[in-house]
């Protein structure tokens, strides 16, 4: 199956699931996503116990809010993605430390906003092509930038380059990201 | 609007990892620049395919179980929607204290785990505050006023970030009114001159 096909397919058991509250498709995608949305969140270093137990928390809030699911605006894997990612960070604020007193946690609720959406769906395909093309020293330093814990000094070391050069290689990925996207409207 | 976030903050951000504090600093610029909401959309969607691409990890041997087990629950109420704070007055939860001349320190969230503060720090046009340098990475969004330092010019809405090592000596511009930032600060600031020092623990910066 290509990539495309599996996103395809994602897309397909969300519908499912909204539609008329399939399990066998829910069933279906946990066996896909849910080891994957541990292993995101094992790699933001959360305890396994805790990661295991946002992973269900996050299955079950797909499970919930897969009417909201607009294959016309994102992917399936980055609307499931944003979802444990709101969940992992919403988490994080009610455990920091807030004086005078705690702030509201709705007040805290991050939402992407409307208009930060992919536009169209066909984008999210677009989007993995223009990753696969991307130059490798830039595809690297996006991938450790993203799940890195300190990405700068370990992409310095692992990659054996300055922190300058690390930087520019980001900028210059985004920015070519962003063309072939952009191209795409 | 002149200064945004790196490439590699806003992937950061959207990856979900960077610290509380850092992050709502990221939220506040992102409220009220469109362009960075598409950049931070582009690396949520980037998000999307590094999950579809990491190796799966082992789940629990419950972990389906205990899930089919809840879909029936009624889902919590969802908390209602509220913007996200960017002005002073949204901001300013907590109380102003004095810490020198024309500076005024507002704390929102103290050190944590992380290591990163959250503070409202204003201080009054042609104020310079006392040189210094940051262990670690310093985020600042500018709400109101305008200040500048060795890096630049920093306006209403801008986002300064402050490498670890940086060493500066922001002044507040003379624009007719206070320079007001939302600052999240990680580590400790290290003051070049013995006044500064001397203030230091008082404020616990």
């Amino acid at each position: 199956m290509t990539p495309d096909d599996a996103a395809e397919e994602a897309a397909g058991w969300l519908r499912a699931i909204a539609e008329h509250g399939d399990r066998v498709a829910f069933v279906a995608l946990y066996g896909r996503f849910a080891p994957r949305v541990k292993a995101y969140l094992l790699r933001l270093a959360l305890p396994p116990a805790q990661a295991e137990e946002l992973t269900q928390e996050a299955m079950l809030a797909v499970w919930r809010k897969a009417a909201q699911f607009d294959a016309r605006t994102s992917g399936a894997a980055a609307w499931i993605f944003t979802i444990a990612r709101n969940l992992r960070v919403d988490a994080a604020r009610r455990a920091a430390l807030a004086v005078p007193e705690d702030m509201p946690p709705d007040e805290l609720e991050p939402t992407m906003p409307a208009d930060a959406q992919l536009d169209d769906a066909r984008r999210a395909d677009r989007l993995r092509q223009a990753m696969q093309t991307l130059p490798p020293e830039q595809a690297e330093v996006v991938r450790l930038a993203f799940f890195d814990d300190r990405p700068h000094a370990e992409i310095e070391r692992r990659l054996g380059i300055p922190l300058g050069t690390v930087k520019s290689r980001l900028r210059l990925a985004m920015v070519r990201l962003r063309a072939q996207l952009d191209a795409f409207k | 609007m002149t200064h945004h976030p790196s490439a590699a903050t806003l992937l950061a951000y959207a990856a979900g990892r960077l610290p509380v504090a850092h992050g709502i600093v990221v939220r506040t610029h992102l409220a009220l620049c469109a362009e960075c909401r598409a950049e931070a959309a582009l690396a949520a969607a980037i998000g999307g395919e590094m999950l579809a691409e990491l190796p799966p990890a082992a789940l629990a041997a419950d972990s389906l179980a205990k899930v089919l087990g809840r879909l029936d629950e009624a889902a919590p109420p969802a908390p209602p929607a509220r913007p996200v704070p960017t002005t002073v007055e949204q901001l300013a939860t907590g109380r102003w204290w004095w810490i020198g001349p024309g500076m005024r320190l507002m704390p929102l969230m103290r050190r944590g785990a992380d290591n990163v503060r959250l503070d409202l720090i204003k201080v009054a046009p042609g104020v310079r505050l006392p040189g210094h340098g940051h262990t670690g990475t310093e985020l600042t969004c500018v709400l109101r006023g305008a200040f500048g330092d060795e890096t630049g010019e920093y306006h209403a809405g801008d986002f300064a970030e402050g490498e670890p090592g940086l060493e500066h000596e922001p002044m507040a511009l003379p624009v007719g009114q206070d320079c007001v930032c939302l600052i999240a600060t990680e580590g400790r600031l290290r003051a070049h001159s013995w006044v500064a020092r001397l203030v230091q623990p008082l404020v616990g910066v």
